[in-house]
């Protein structure tokens, strides 16, 4: 099948800023989830909580929330554009929404894993002299990359998928921030059905890759 | 060198002062009495309420003085009872895990990576994933991987437990070679008498947290004190005897004990160190006050009653047969054979009896 330029646009633009989005989340969510599964520390639940809301809020509040955060009109988002940072309706705003509703996913996923390690690995590695950074890399990450590999396949996958929050924060702009989603509702509004298709297409094999390569993932990790 | 441990718990509270030039310190006791919980904290791996640890007049952890060494820096070596290989890495980068920390002392000179791999006998083991390893192995493995670390102390939490009893025997002497081979103290905490017995120097005799007796093996552990943290059936005394000859036809070998009487013990072909250690449960010697005709077991031996002692409906019965051995009967036999210190008896014990260690 040959794809026009646009639908070829739109599918690679979607899949480097869902790329961006997750590479960009990546060592912040392995941080946290390590903290969250080996450390105790004050107000830890609360933290918990608020990474998760944006997987249980409505993305479209997400987005405004995003949007009153990174507007002009708000300090940071001043802030921002005095030092040539514009997040609102253009590609760095696809990458943050992307960014801010994958990462709960990304985290717990990491988080699990995590909590999968046997800490006595970790405690025997200790008393064998190895440095906290060295069990980590050496012993922790290692044991976990599955789970690791996976929440980064859901994080992604997710990032695609992305409407409500992007749509507030970067519009739906064609050419500048209109991913696959975004473009989804644009035929479908205006009656291009046909071209609505050809992308509901790429994005149930997308998906399904994704979906499949993370669960054989977690499925072999289980059997280790 | 000198343990000192004072250290309080939620659960559990241990005031213990070793001073041990013995090469294997046992701490013994039933399942739950805080045996791990005592090595967690030598080790660094627990965090403890208040107290004090201190190692060869080095402090570990002091709660008056804030001082709480890192894991990484007490330079302990650590058998767990699982093992717990890394299981991603090679048996060969398990084992050397831990071998860049920097040497001190004599011991370690005597630790090179041929040597230890020697003396466990896994070198045939190096390029295997700790996946393919048994239990046995695995354990091996983990030994070697601690030694390697060049730790100044080793402690082991129950390394046999999780094997099978035939597996445990057949791993016990190379725990012994490691004591002898290696000058490195050790900590071995079990609730096993035999491994006590085999390896120790001395036992430190614990439940629920508190020390009950401490001791020499062979005495403590027929103490009154320590009988009652024991489980039932761990009764037993073991012996070093040094072994005659083997006669396949009639299923036995003869041995001699350190006194110069012999027994006969089950048959297994001349092992090739003279000196072998056997052992026999409490429960398994029968007590005679006169020496028994037509009898099947093989051991008869003339003896004196060293004393006589109730633990609750249980009486032990220490008797001087060339060796002293511990004899549990029940409080009625006492009465019935008129025991008491002085009394001259025959041990009656089966061949079989006898299990070569």
């Amino acid at each position: 099948m040959i794809l026009s330029f646009d639908t070829w646009q739109i599918t690679l633009f979607s899949l480097a800023v869902g790329l961006a989005s997750t590479v960009l989340i990546l060592p912040f969510g392995i941080t946290l989830a390590w903290l969250f599964a080996r450390k105790e520390w004050p107000l830890k639940s609360v933290v918990e909580t608020i990474v998760l809301l944006p997987l249980v809020m409505p993305p479209v509040s997400t987005g405004l929330i995003l949007l009153k955060i990174f507007g002009r009109r708000s300090p940071l988002g001043q802030w921002l554009y005095n030092r040539g940072f514009e997040i609102v309706f253009n590609w760095k705003g696809v990458l943050i929404a992307m960014a801010v509703m994958s990462f709960p996913l990304l985290v717990r996923s990491v988080r699990t894993s995590f909590g999968e390690v046997n800490p006595r690995l970790e405690q025997i590695a200790a008393t064998l002299g190895a440095s906290p950074l060295k069990i980590f890399f050496v012993v922790t990450v290692p044991l976990a990359y599955k789970g690791i590999v996976a929440g980064a396949l859901l994080a992604f996958s997710r990032a695609l998928g992305e409407f409500g929050a992007t749509i507030l924060l970067a519009g739906n702009i064609p050419g500048r921030t209109q991913t696959l989603s975004l473009a989804i509702y644009n035929f479908v509004q205006v009656g291009k059905d046909p071209e609505a298709f050809v992308l509901l297409g790429i994005t149930v094999v997308l998906a399904f890759l994704f979906v499949w390569t993370s669960e054989w993932l977690l499925r072999t990790e289980k059997k280790v | 060198m000198l343990l000192r441990c004072r250290i309080s718990l939620a659960t559990f509270e241990l005031d213990i002062d070793v001073r041990f030039d013995a090469r294997v310190t046992a701490i013994f006791g039933p399942s739950g009495s805080g045996k791990t919980t005592l090595l967690d904290a030598i080790a660094g791996l627990r965090e403890i309420a208040s107290g004090e640890i201190e190692i060869g007049g080095k402090t570990l952890f002091s709660s008056v003085r804030k001082i709480n060494l890192a894991p990484q820096r007490r330079n302990l070596g650590y058998v767990p009872q699982e093992g717990a290989l890394f299981p991603h890495l090679s048996v060969r980068r398990n084992i050397l895990f831990g071998s860049g920390r920097v040497s001190r002392g004599a011991a370690a000179q005597s630790m090179s990576m041929e040597h230890v791999l020697e003396i466990l006998e896994i070198g045939h083991l190096l390029d295997r994933s700790v996946t393919e390893l048994s239990g046995g192995e695995s354990q091996r493995v983990a030994l070697a991987r601690a030694i390697l670390s060049r730790p100044q102390l080793l402690l082991f939490d129950e390394p046999l437990a999780a094997l099978d009893i035939g597996l445990k025997e057949k791993i016990l002497p190379y725990l012994a070679r490691v004591r002898d081979e290696f000058a490195i103290p050790m900590i071995y905490v079990t609730h096993n008498v035999t491994e006590v017995l085999t390896l120790a120097d001395w036992v430190l005799v614990i439940r629920s947290g508190r020390l009950m007796a401490q001791g020499l093996p062979s005495e403590t552990l027929t103490s009154s004190r320590a009988i009652r943290a024991m489980p039932e059936e761990e009764l037993e005394n073991v012996f070093t005897v040094e072994f005659i000859e083997a006669d396949k036809a009639s299923g036995r070998s003869r041995a001699r004990l350190s006194s110069g009487d012999e027994i006969f013990v089950p048959y297994v072909p001349t092992p090739a160190q003279r000196n072998i250690q056997v052992r026999v449960r409490a429960d398994d010697i029968l007590i005679a006050t006169q020496r028994p005709e037509g009898i099947s077991a093989a051991n008869i031996l003339p003896g004196t009653v060293r004393n006589v002692e109730m633990i609750e409906d249980q009486s032990l019965v220490r008797v001087h047969a060339g060796e002293i051995f511990c004899v549990r009967v029940t409080a009625g036999a006492i009465t019935r054979l008129a025991l008491h210190e002085g009394s001259a008896v025959f041990l009656i014990i089966k061949t079989r009896s006898f299990q070569l260690l």
